[in-house]
């Protein structure tokens, strides 16, 4: 957002070439060719607790893009986007396990699914706007959750149903390491496409609903179209992130995609930034290195002696789950625009290093 | 500015060189998954502390015949993703053999790992669908071959539940069938003996009514006992635990039901018959242990052990408790066999638990009932014990009623 409307002077761009790249400079595209190359050695460098942290990264912040793109780029409001998640996640193993389909072809497939069932309970958006439309997909949210409790035939019901590991002739990616690769090209996937869409017709008149829809009618954009294929795209991109969950843990359970999931969605692009796509991956990164760091400062007490008796332990578990409510408030306190915005800010001092203004 | 990244440097590098610290060479890791913050926390913590009692006097007098457990006990508050990165943690770079785990949350998500890592998990998720770890039983999805636990399952406790109201409605000299419902959330863990369990009631001759859905958090819950109460149904199994049975009780007695209530192991104990006063009375449920105050041989045991957290004795455990303890014991022997047979690894814990028949871990005599584990069925008790527990103005009492074997039915393996 700042990026679009804050351009510090000196910056003039003189061809819509220029003024539509991905990337702003050539270095920051090399870093991140250079970026990715080094990630794709990660499996040989770190162990399995940080390859799975990046796989909970790239499936989380493939969904969460989704739900920037609704919330940060087109206004409108979400909170079932934890229960597309879920529906991906059991449309591509009900594919798989149900008429065989390889699981490369399900994931897809399980996010079109996803996609028209996110655009079902989309349909009220192009009516109703705010927090009518936050409490008509909160209902999305509700009777989604009951259907994987009830849809024997689809989730398994309460035994949960089993999906097999993503394979691509004979080789089966079923381990951290392996995995690690899918994921991060589902990820770098995404994230590009995210980007493209945002720089194409459709993701301008995203843009133009969020940020004056009398406005954008009057310019000749169809609002109920744009809202409506908004929704369908956040739940695309929620059904890829949970048909790679569920392929990457081999089985779904109805546990877990709870409100508390769509919550912390939302948490992850407010964080992040709304309406930035690196914003949002910054938030998803943030978020699920938050716990992880508060669990290690209470391992870090465990092993001194005064610090290892359970009255101690358990009473840091309890400062641990408020802390992670904490600085999220924190956050929104000092840093009302996320985390892009504050990253965008760090970029300009260097920029202009020692005359900032 | 500057004193602040020193300091969070500081603690960066300190928290990287204790993560890779050297364990030492005779000891082996058991990782520790507890809701103690959690929705589940209610019984969580009970159960958690019977764990991680039990590890730790394992370890002062002795460990596993000399070797020493290390352990680390997480508070994952019910959430998948810390559950599978704590896993992965402790897999990856403690070598972790066998996991004390808790509920249907990261015991699901976990089975695909555990099964490829040959890591055995002891979880407190009595699920049926977890007793088949070959896959027998077409209803099963995903064969959970290290999944253990210590108790009936889910389905099987409320088909010794079912059992026992068939003969009570004899005793009682009740006329016609009796009518039967499941009360509890739409949710994994009050469903998994949903099904399992109407079946086999139908099979009794009880008239099975549609199920009512009853919220797992506390709330009023009038208009479901008014539908109750309109069905005539005389037993109603509670799949839920905690505040929510609390709730059903009160609403139900206000309403004025006549139904017996039986529920699932978690949701019946001594804190909530405190909790809910008046209400409760005649309260059916089951349990896998005797109670604190029982004079069971092994009862002496378990008080040691106690005295880890509480060194008083003063405080009284909950038999979830217990369970957590017969839990981490089982675990312990299986250890034991597969460190003189191998060496501790989770492939010959597994072998470990298979070797013993009818086995009670020593010095837990009348404490833990006797349990067969065999490699094609991991129903390790088929034995249930029925209580009822009673308000009394106050004087809270659980006394036994009756004890339950149920067969090893093939179809009833995994479901």
């Amino acid at each position: 957002m700042s990026s679009l409307t804050m351009r510090p002077c000196g910056d003039f761009r003189t061809s819509y070439k220029q003024d539509n790249t991905i990337y702003e400079t050539k270095t920051i595209r090399n870093v991140a060719i250079i970026a990715i190359a080094l990630l794709c050695c990660a499996p040989f460098l770190v162990d399995a607790y940080f390859l799975t942290l990046f796989i909970q990264i790239s499936y989380l912040g493939i969904a969460a893009l989704g739900l920037n793109i609704l919330v940060g780029y087109t206004g409108q409001i979400s909170l079932g986007h934890g229960a597309f998640f879920g529906f991906g996640a059991f449309a591509s193993a009900w594919l798989n396990m149900s008429f065989g389909i390889p699981v490369l072809l399900c994931i897809p497939i399980a996010g079109f699914l996803t996609m028209l069932v996110g655009m079902l309970f989309g349909l009220p958006a192009s009516r109703i706007k705010g927090l009518y439309l936050a409490i008509a997909t909160l209902a999305a949210q509700f009777i989604l959750e009951d259907f994987f409790a009830r849809a024997q035939w689809f989730t398994g019901g309460s035994a949960g149903s089993s999906a097999d590991p993503v394979s691509i002739f004979g080789f089966v990616f079923n381990t951290d390491r392996s995995f690690f690769y899918i994921a991060l090209f589902a990820l770098v996937f995404m994230y590009i496409w995210g980007c493209n869409l945002m720089r194409s017709r459709e993701g301008r008149a995203f843009i133009a609903v969020r940020d004056h829809y009398l406005s954008a009618e009057i310019m000749g954009i169809k609002l109920n179209k744009y809202r409506l294929l908004s929704f369908g795209v956040s739940s695309f991109y929620a059904g890829i992130g949970g048909a790679l969950y569920a392929h990457y843990l081999g089985y779904v359970s109805a546990e877990g995609f709870t409100l508390f999931m769509s919550i912390q969605f939302l948490a992850m692009i407010i964080i992040g930034g709304l309406g930035s796509i690196k914003g949002t991956l910054m938030g998803v990164v943030f978020m699920v290195f938050l716990p992880e760091v508060l669990e290690s400062g209470v391992g870090l007490m465990k092993m001194t002696d005064w610090g290892n008796i359970p009255m101690v332990v358990d009473g840091l578990a309890y400062i641990k789950e408020m802390a992670i409510g904490l600085v999220i408030i924190l956050f929104l306190i000092f840093e009302p625009e996320g985390m892009a915005h504050r990253w965008a800010q760090i970029k300009n001092y260097w920029k202009f290093y020692p005359f900032s203004y | 500015m500057h004193n602040k990244l020193k300091l969070s440097s500081v603690f960066v590098c300190c928290s990287l060189a204790m993560s890779n610290h050297v364990i030492a060479q005779d000891s082996v890791f058991v990782g520790h998954l507890a809701d103690m913050s959690g929705p589940t926390a209610f019984v969580g913590k009970n159960y958690a502390d019977g764990v991680r009692d039990s590890l730790a006097y394992i370890n002062e007098n002795g460990g596993i015949s000399g070797t020493r457990l290390e352990s680390e006990t997480i508070d994952y508050a019910y959430k998948v993703p810390q559950a599978i990165a704590s896993y992965k943690k402790w897999y990856s770079r403690k070598k972790m053999v066998a996991m004390q785990g808790w509920g249907t949350a990261d015991t699901e998500a976990l089975i695909s790992f555990v099964a490829r890592d040959k890591v055995p998990v002891f979880s407190a998720s009595y699920s049926g669908h977890l007793t088949d770890p070959t896959g027998k039983n077409p209803h099963t999805k995903k064969p959970a071959p290290y999944n253990f636990f210590y108790g009936a399952s889910y389905s099987d406790s409320c088909r010794g539940l079912v059992q026992w109201a068939a003969e009570d409605w004899k005793k009682k000299g009740g006329k016609g069938n009796p009518k039967f419902t499941h009360l509890g959330a739409n949710h994994p863990f009050p469903n998994a003996p949903k099904e399992a369990c109407a079946e086999y009631a139908t099979e009794l001759g009880f008239d099975v009514q549609p199920a009512i859905v009853i919220s797992m958090k506390p709330g009023d819950f009038k208009a479901q006992c008014l539908s109750l109460k309109s069905s005539g149904s005389n037993y109603g199994y509670i799949g839920n635990l905690g505040g929510s049975v609390l709730s059903l009780v009160k609403s139900c007695n206000t309403v004025g039901t006549d139904i017996q209530f039986m529920s699932n192991i978690w949701g019946g104990d001594k804190k909530i018959f405190n909790a809910a006063g008046e209400g409760i009375k005649d309260y059916i449920f089951p349990t896998m242990t005797p109670f604190w105050e029982d004079q069971a041989p092994g009862m002496k045991l378990v008080r040691e052990i106690s005295k880890q957290s509480d060194p008083s004795g003063q405080e009284q455990r909950v038999h979830h408790y217990i369970r957590g303890v017969c839990s981490t014991f089982y675990m312990k022997e299986a250890m034991e066999w597969a460190k003189e047979n191998g060496g501790i690894t989770g492939e010959n814990i597994k072998k470990g638990m298979y070797v013993k028949k009818n086995w009670v871990p020593k010095g837990l005599e009348g404490v833990c009932l006797a349990a067969n584990w065999s490699k094609d069925d991991h129903r390790g008790v088929n034995q249930v014990n029925i209580y009822k527990g009673n308000y009394n103005k106050g004087n809270v009492t659980a006394e036994k009623v009756s004890v339950v074997t149920l067969e090893r039915r093939d179809d009833w393996l995994g479901y």
